[in-house]
C-alpha cells in the first residue's frame, strides 16, 4: 500500500463507517452522562431500581423527541 | 515515504489495507476506552467520595465498584433506547 491507496474507494468506505460509529458512540456517551446525572440521584446500588431504569430509557427517548422539536421550531422560523 | 514496515506482513515490508484498518480500529477503540474510563472515574468519584479522607474507606471502595457496573449498564440502556427510537 502506498499513500495514494489511503484514498481508495475501499478506504473511503472504511473511513465513512468508522466516522458513523464514532458519532454514535459520542452521542451515547454524552447522553449517558447527562441521563446519569438526571436519573441516578442516590448512591449506586447492586442493581438499578425500576424507576432508575425507566428514567434512563425515558431520558434517551425524550432527548430524541426534544431534538426533533427543536429542529421543527427552527424550521418554523425560516 | 511510500512504504511502511509492519511486523505482520513478513517479507514484503508493506502495510496492507487490512493492517491499516486494524490499526485504525484499534486506535479508535483505545481512545474510546480511555474516554469512558475518564468519565466513569469522574462520575463515580462524584457519587462515592463525598468527603475525601486520608484514604478510601471500604464503603467508598465498594461504592466505586457498584458505580462502575451501574454506569456501564446505563450506557447499555441508553444505547438500546436510542436504537429503538422514540416510542
Amino acid at each position: 500500500m502506498d499513500l495514494s491507496d489511503l484514498n481508495s474507494a475501499e478506504m473511503q468506505k472504511f473511513y465513512s463507517e468508522e466516522q458513523q460509529r464514532a458519532m454514535v458512540n459520542e452521542m451515547v456517551s454524552k447522553l449517558t452522562s447527562e441521563c446519569w446525572d438526571k436519573c441516578i440521584t442516590g448512591t449506586p446500588g447492586n442493581k438499578f431500581s425500576s424507576s432508575e431504569h425507566n428514567c434512563l430509557s425515558n431520558c434517551a427517548q425524550r432527548y430524541l423527541e426534544v431534538s426533533m422539536l427543536v429542529m421543527k421550531r427552527f424550521q418554523g422560523m425560516q | 515515504m511510500d512504504s511502511f514496515s509492519n511486523p505482520s506482513s513478513g517479507s514484503s515490508h508493506q502495510l496492507s489495507a487490512q493492517d491499516l484498518k486494524n490499526q485504525l480500529k484499534n486506535q479508535l477503540a483505545l481512545e474510546y476506552a480511555q474516554q469512558l474510563l475518564e468519565t466513569v472515574g469522574r462520575k463515580c468519584f462524584e457519587k462515592c467520595v463525598t468527603k475525601p479522607g486520608s484514604s478510601l474507606s471500604g464503603s467508598e471502595s465498594s461504592c466505586i465498584s457498584r458505580c462502575v457496573d451501574r454506569y456501564i449498564e446505563a450506557t447499555g440502556i441508553i444505547g438500546k433506547a436510542l436504537i429503538s427510537g422514540p416510542q
